[in-house]
């Protein structure tokens, strides 16, 4: 099963990663080797600067005076044009730049207008257009770091906008050309969780023809989505929906699924990221893992005769606790891969399931974690939510009072093939509850600092579903929603809502102050304001769900650091742009799928799921990436030979070579990241930074603090 | 011996000067030393300065918190109402250089300067601490058991809440007095809606005495329910009104509940032997006596 590329070895379990036998494969071939140009350029010919200034509607000109700054401009060092626009990035904006290159045998090109992150790429291919190697361009950021920020200060933006202007041409001045490199992109990709999230992108991916690594920490795949009973607002039974896809997933060729896996170690770059996955054991042998070790006919087929005779009784966590498991169990009986895993904390290792297994040699006891070694060209995260402990929401009552359950809790007791067969029943004494209230926003919209400020968006609508399935299932029940606003923003969710409002669940908006047990009956008395009666509401319930706010997984902290992804704020994980690239993220070739970007319900995390797989398959479609050419350069006449370098590089870039007799470093430029950390150091100034030279910088320096370029 | 500068209040030696003997007798056999606070004024009350001035509630907070830094001793009180106005004074004084600034230039008439070199405690909370004085010191100085007496628990609103700007842990379903409680050799009961509020709090009392004994009634009704044989506190203000709260009851709706209501430090009195007199428990509007009968 395992592919060429995959390296398989034993490790310790729980311990430490060992180092791989063989060396991983150091760093991808370059394919379009740029001409060495590896000592500084001497001047070819004296700069020559073209400057354009953006009006950028109002944006700029409201708080810049553009003439006064093009008057500045034009007695700036080695500025041979200066111009202005409306609108830069416009067609004629751009025709201007590419004109004028031409027009002026400009050598470099200043545009002062946005932040490089918007529009340096629009300036480049203009540039490139116009004659000129792209890596000639600079920008200079008088909106964002300028305008924008002293809207209120003409005179000070205006000052602001000549510093920043000087200081881009005396870099121009020195800049060079350089070539992108390409390199080429593995033909596989990764998904990190295999909630809904994680199978649909592998799923697109994998039926795009890529090779797919699934990597999943429980033992089946399905997550949050296969807890659920019904999904809103078709009401379509969740497993009849999800367990489809699950077997899909099972049985794609194109799919490598790793339950009870982590992402251990990330190496490498897009296109070549090299990770290592914990394979944590499971106990249990597959019948592929089984006949791998010859053992004839052997393998988990699922029979269960293990967890009839396992004396060991825990309760199930994919039933939230309110049914009992075995030490040897699966979670339930759909899942995928079907082979069951034990818990180690709980065995005893009795030896009663081995017995029992008997022939099938399936179990072993002594089983270790494995490392495995793949090689993928782009990664996707869907590491997916936990819920907010609510019980930090003390006036709730949440495990305090036995009546009162989470929305997830909700939805095992209703699911027919949940613990109660789909009785709802209370906790306390077995009992059908007829009034059940449901608390809306709970740990959401929260601005006491103990819950979340955001909104965790499916809240309302699943609590509409509940609403609903209570007065389906139980004559003369009456569901009471306590919200703040009912949002129900997509495709007939408004229509939903109406429904269930005709049914007859009652609606109140307020938030609850508190939740009060009475002692004897296990009844709840909950205590709320009505904001639309402006009245105090004091009402006895038989049942309390708490529609708890969702959270990033609590192992995503640690899995967003190896792949180098940033949170935002509330600890989602960070997409590159909110509304332009929501499933892209700062690091090339790592995306973002489903809720661990932030809360999303089932058609929001497919969509997203879809969008993130179409990304991560152009760079493995393209087969090579272009990287920027931002490298260290060795300046072998001048290095020593030291290797001070070679251990400063984070990305074990740098190395010594014989060269002539002598040692001296040089740069696996597939690897540079463009640091600095190298050039920075280097004692003998040897390390020539593309693009961020040591003369480059220093003229910035120079024309900020001196006014003048030199 | 650990020494405190003790912060009197307003309630307790005017209307329940038992609580004021009963905290420094009791304390004293625990190894906490309450000294005089000399010219210690009104707190002042939280609800009522705070809600028409609150420059003058920090000021005149922070001069009572001056007198305590100039004895160089931290502050204990037996009173929320005092708690909230001087540990939350002393608390946003040292946090808000702002506010403190404020203070200090209205100080300067009387030539003093807030410095924020001490804390403040109540008196219970320095009880429970196991640092200070604990459970088992407690348990150990009881020489008369409450043995066979229900007691119910109310925490106060001043002394739990703000839950940001406090430190107890669950401010929804404290337990830490009825372990107090149960020190004592008595039985702690919880009831219904243990948290809501005595009714008096926030001048509700003074604005509203119907609406406010009407809380204080809800309340006797969820102490009855569980047949509590008197109701304890940490605040002589709750007391108050719940012990003159029952006589208004009765005039304004006619039922007479008769629960004994008294002070923890009252409490703590009895279980170590000082007697009814000594604790001026007959200054009580409800009568103590069916209390008293079962334990002594």
């Amino acid at each position: 099963m395992a592919e060429k590329k995959t390296k398989k070895e034993t490790a310790p379990k729980k311990k430490e990663t060992a180092k791989p036998a063989a060396p991983v494969k150091t760093a991808a071939p370059v394919k379009t080797a740029a001409p060495a140009e590896k000592a500084p350029a001497k001047e070819q010919k004296e700069a020559r600067i073209g400057v354009f200034l953006c009006h950028c509607g109002t944006n700029i000109a409201g708080s810049v005076d553009i003439e006064d700054v093009q008057e500045y401009a034009k007695t700036l060092p080695n500025v041979a044009h200066v111009d202005n626009y409306q609108y830069m990035c416009s067609t004629p904006g751009q025709g201007k730049v590419k004109e004028a290159i031409k027009e002026h045998n400009l050598t470099g090109v200043v545009v002062a207008a946005c932040s490089p992150r918007l529009h340096e790429p629009t300036f480049r291919t203009a540039s490139k257009e116009g004659g000129l190697n792209p890596f000639r361009f600079e920008m200079a950021n008088i909106r964002e770091q300028g305008s924008w920020v002293h809207m209120h200060d003409r005179e000070g933006a205006t000052e602001k906008a000549k510093d920043a202007i000087r200081i881009a041409v005396a870099k121009a001045s020195l800049l060079q050309d350089l070539i992108p490199k390409s390199v080429p992109v593995e033909h596989a990709a990764m998904v990190v969780g295999a909630g809904i999230a994680g199978m649909q992108a592998a799923l697109d991916l994998a039926n795009a023809g890529i090779k797919t690594y699934l990597i999943e920490k429980n033992p089946t795949i399905g997550g949050r989505m296969s807890q659920l009973d019904k999904t809103f607002p078709t009401l379509d039974c969740s497993q009849c929906i999800l367990t489809p896809k699950m077997v899909d997933v099972g049985r794609n060729e194109n799919i490598e699924l790793m339950t009870c896996a982590e992402v251990e170690n990330v190496e490498g770059y897009i296109g070549n990221f090299d990770v290592t996955i914990r394979k944590k054991a499971r106990g249990v042998l597959s019948m592929e893992e089984a006949e791998a070790k010859g053992i004839v006919g052997g393998g988990c087929n699922g029979c269960g005769d293990c967890e009839v005779v396992c004396p060991v009784i825990k309760p199930n966590p994919f039933e939230m606790g309110m049914k009992p498991r075995k030490a040897i169990y699966i979670y339930h009986p759909q899942v995928v891969p079907l082979i069951y895993h034990i818990d180690w904390d709980s065995c005893i290792k009795c030896n009663l399931c081995v017995e029992a297994c008997g022939d099938k040699k399936a179990i072993d006891l002594e089983m270790q974690d494995e490392l495995v070694k793949v090689k993928v060209g782009t990664a996707i995260l869907a590491t997916g939510y936990d819920i907010f402990p609510i019980e930090k929401k003390d006036e709730w009552g949440y495990k305090k009072y036995e009546n009162v359950v989470t929305s997830l809790e909700f939805e095992r007791l209703i699911c027919a093939s949940g613990p109660t067969g789909g009785h709802l029943v209370r906790p306390s004494d077995g009992a059908t509850p007829k009034k059940v209230a449901f608390l809306l926003c709970a740990g959401s919209r929260d601005s006491t600092g103990i819950g979340h400020p955001y909104c965790s968006r499916f809240c309302c609508m699943y609590s509409l579903k509940h609403a609903h399935q209570i007065i389906e299932k139980i004559p003369d029940a009456q569901p009471y929603l306590f919200y703040m606003d009912i949002r129900s923003f997509g495709k007939m969710y408004e229509e939903f809502y109406y429904r269930i409002q005709d049914e007859g669940a009652k609606f109140m908006r307020g938030r609850v102050a508190n939740v009060l047990e009475d002692p004897t009956t296990k009844n709840l008395i909950i205590n709320a304001e009505d904001t639309l009666l402006n009245r105090p509401i004091s009402l006895e319930v038989d049942m309390v769900v708490l529609a708890a706010a969702v959270e990033p997984a609590a192992e995503t902290d640690k899995t967003r650091k190896l792949f180098g992804v940033s949170r935002s704020m509330d600890g989602w994980l960070l997409e590159a742009h909110p509304k332009l690239n929501p499933c892209g993220t700062t690091t090339a070739g790592v995306f973002l799928a489903g809720v661990c970007q932030g809360p999303k319900d089932i058609p929001d995390t497919v969509a997203s799921s879809e969008g993130a797989a179409s990304a991560a398959s152009i760079p493995i479609h393209m087969g090579e990436v272009e990287l920027e050419p931002y490298f260290a350069q060795c300046i072998e006449e001048k290095c020593a030979g030291c290797g001070m370098c070679v251990n400063l590089c984070p990305y074990q870039a740098l190395s010594l070579v014989e060269k002539d007799g002598r040692k001296v470093m040089q740069v696996t430029e597939a690897k540079c990241k463009g640091c600095g950390t190298c050039g920075g150091f280097c004692p003998g100034g040897a390390i020539w930074m593309q693009h961020f030279a040591t003369p480059q910088i220093i003229a910035q320096i120079d024309a900020f603090l001196l006014g003048g370029a030199k | 011996m650990h020494e405190y500068a003790f912060f009197l209040g307003c309630i307790a030696p005017n209307r329940y000067p038992g609580c004021e003997a009963a905290a420094i007798k009791t304390s004293e056999k625990l190894g906490i030393k309450l000294l005089e606070l000399q010219g210690a004024s009104c707190c002042p009350a939280p609800g009522a300065f705070g809600s028409i001035d609150l420059n003058i509630w920090y000021a005149m907070a922070a001069r009572n918190l001056l007198l305590a830094e100039q004895m160089k001793k931290d502050i204990a009180l037996i009173c929320n109402g005092c708690y909230k106005s001087i540990y939350e004074v002393n608390e946003k004084l040292k946090h808000h250089k702002e506010l403190r600034e404020g203070v200090n230039e209205v100080l300067k008439g009387i030539d003093m300067e807030f410095k924020g070199t001490i804390d403040v405690w109540h008196l219970a909370e320095l009880l429970y601490d196991p640092k200070i004085c604990g459970l088992q010191k407690i348990r150990d100085s009881v020489t008369v058991p409450l043995e066979g007496t229900r007691i119910a628990v109310h925490y106060g609103c001043h002394l739990m809440k703000p839950k940001k700007e406090r430190h107890f842990g669950s401010t929804e379903h404290p337990y830490w007095i009825e372990e107090m409680v149960a020190a004592l050799g008595a039985e702690p009961v919880e009831y219904r809606n243990k948290m809501l509020c005595c009714g008096a709090g926030g001048g509700v009392r003074g604005y509203d005495l119907v609406h406010a004994i009407d809380i204080t009634n809800e309340k006797m009704i969820n102490l009855r329910e569980v047949k509590a044989d008197a109701l304890t506190e940490v605040c002589p203000f709750c007391q108050l009104q719940f012990d003159r709260g029952q006589i208004e009851i009765e005039e304004k709706f006619g039922v007479k509940w008769g629960l004994p209501v008294l002070h923890y430090n009252e409490l703590l009195g009895l279980a170590q032997g000082m007697s009814p007199q000594e604790l001026a428990l007959d200054l009580h509007a409800v009568s103590c006596e069916p209390f008293l009968e079962k334990i002594l």
